[in-house]
């Protein structure tokens, strides 16, 4: 839950921006934004890393540093935050455990889940991406938490680790975890999430379930046929040649598009309703440009 | 606070970074009391300085210069943290930051203690045997253990000491060449022209309770504090920097 979060750091930059929204209990919900949209800073507000200039982000209606042993409740991976390149994950794991009074047999548990066993005694520094993410997760798996809040895990991972990801965020939910996945790329937490919140420029452009974000979309109707150039549209109707020679129609249902090819006939090789592109409505979302984000990314600094 | 003493054991004995700077700090102590037993200062040459028993005693307290490198282990040790980004999951376990800096403390704490503690043996019983060969007052077991608490004690605070430059300046490079321009160029400057400014520096805290004098050719530990006045200086030194170290790292934004 977060409450007219605005951070501004040192330099005048506004990274967020009064952002209000809440994450429903025991769902995947997907935290969405170009690069630079302040998600990385609302997460880091939210776990008490990152002191906000105003607003409140609570967790279950307490903040993140009011939680006795913390990592127990809340599971947390970021971004920047490393391994010691000569330590192994085992000891990685190992000193965290110690510090929230977690046994190693949870340390050896959480490796198993993670895929990491073989790997456990190697020094992280050389680890891929896609290791280290994994390393990242157990750690955030390390206190058996009922909320997990993830900053990019899908990152550096292949197309199977991406697989891997969303089935393990499912399973979580399944368990009564509560998500939340933020994510540069919407198609990479597509499949995953229930329910998604969209921030542009540290603002709140989108909050509710991703079903309602592609029914907000314009209809489109895809026909092909020897002589589709010959269909005569309705007024309200747009038409664009694609390539294959398909004809997009916009404006139109497909019953309609159907009927009105019958009454002219006109033979169709296909007729198809085509649902609004999920990425398009996320990149026209998002899209505009933002001095704020420019600098922001100008200086490396935080998202 | 004891599981977070365990969780910093942990992270020190699976990096090299102890053994390093225990053994530099080995090295460089040998190095010096070599130095001291064989080599005389210019203008010193005419004078057996070896049959002095309070020089003696300055050789074995050649222990104490391992103080710059406990500065560094718990410099390093701190900003480590945020160089490797392990503070995020330091910080993410233990968000009441001021136990993390404490719980580092005292771990440090305990391993400079124990480090001096060897030190201390060692650079005992190589004095003893380098006297041996030597023409010079016999070695006496009673400076050396006169000797003894200002070592722990002294080595302890600089580990303590460490931490929390290590906390107030995150940058590692940074930090280690700060402490290191203080302690080697600035602190013997100030010295060597303003003694009475210079002996209330740590550094000269620290001289004053090894009993050592402030290390120029004509010092020596008259011109310091009183040992006394010199624990509760040093003593107060750390105090202030680790009540720093916990304001500004409760007020920092992890990013």
């Amino acid at each position: 839950m977060v409450e007219h979060l605005t951070k501004r750091f040192g330099s005048g930059v506004t990274a967020v921006a009064d952002l209000s929204f809440s994450a429903a209990p025991g769902k995947v919900t997907g935290f969405l934004g170009p690069n630079g949209a302040g998600k990385t800073t609302t997460l880091r507000c939210l776990l008490g890393l990152v002191a906000q200039t105003e607003g409140k982000a609570t967790i279950d209606g307490v903040t993140y540093r009011e939680i006795e042993n913390p990592i127990t409740v809340v599971g947390a991976s970021l971004e920047a935050s490393g391994a010691h390149p000569a330590r192994t994950a085992r000891n990685h794991l190992r000193m965290i455990a110690s510090a929230a009074k977690i046994t190693d047999t949870r340390v050896s548990e959480v490796l198993e889940t993670v895929g990491l066993t073989a790997a456990a005694d190697r020094k992280v520094g050389g680890y891929s991406l896609g290791m280290r993410q994994r390393l990242a997760l157990a750690v955030a798996l390390l206190g058996d938490p009922k909320v997990l809040i993830l900053d990019e895990p899908a990152n550096g991972l292949d197309p199977e680790g991406i697989s891997w990801l969303r089935t393990f965020l499912r399973h979580q939910a399944s368990k009564g975890v509560s998500v939340l996945v933020s994510s540069h790329v919407l198609s990479e937490v597509q499949q995953t999430v229930d329910d998604v919140i969209i921030i542009r420029s540290g603002s709140l452009v989108y909050q509710g379930s991703l079903h309602a974000l592609t029914e907000g979309g314009p209809a489109e109707v895809v026909v092909r046929g020897p002589n589709i150039d010959q269909l005569v549209l309705s007024s309200e109707w747009t038409s664009r040649a694609v390539a294959g020679g398909e004809t997009v129609i916009t404006g139109a249902s497909i019953e309609a598009v159907g009927r009105a090819a019958f009454e002219q006939s006109l033979e169709l090789h296909e007729l198809s309703s085509k649902s609004a592109d999920l990425e398009q409505l996320f990149l026209g979302l998002t899209a505009e440009e933002s001095p704020t984000n420019q600098s922001v990314n100008g200086k490396g600094g935080p998202e | 606070m004891i599981a977070l003493i365990r969780s910093e054991f942990r992270k020190v004995f699976s990096t090299k970074l102890l053994l390093i700077l225990s053994l530099a700090a080995l090295g460089f102590m040998q190095l010096q009391i070599f130095l001291l037993v064989f080599l005389s200062p210019p203008g010193f040459e005419d004078i057996n300085r070896l049959m002095d028993p309070a020089f003696i005693k300055i050789i074995i307290a050649s222990a104490g210069s391992a103080s710059v490198f406990l500065l560094i282990l718990g410099i390093v040790a701190m900003s480590g943290e945020y160089r490797n980004q392990t503070i995020t999951s330091t910080f993410l376990t233990t968000p009441v930051r001021w136990r993390v800096i404490a719980a580092k403390m005292v771990t440090f704490a305990i391993l400079a203690l124990a480090i001096s503690l060897i030190l201390w043996f060692i650079a005992a019983i190589t004095t003893m045997l380098l006297l041996g060969t030597q023409d010079s007052a016999p070695f006496e077991w009673s400076a050396a253990f006169e000797i003894l608490g200002g070592t722990l004690l002294g080595l302890v605070l600089y580990a303590i000491l460490g931490v929390a430059i290590g906390s107030l300046i995150t940058s590692q490079v940074a930090a280690i060449i700060i402490a290191l321009v203080f302690t080697f160029v600035l602190e013997p400057l100030i010295s060597l022209f303003f003694l009475s400014v210079g002996k209330w520096l740590p550094g000269n805290a620290l001289n004053s309770i090894l009993q050592t004098g402030s290390g120029g050719p004509e010092s020596s530990a008259s011109d310091l504090l009183d040992v006394p006045i010199g624990v509760l200086l040093l003593v107060g030194y750390t105090i202030v920097f680790a009540i720093a170290a916990a304001i500004v790292t409760n007020k920092r934004d992890i990013t």
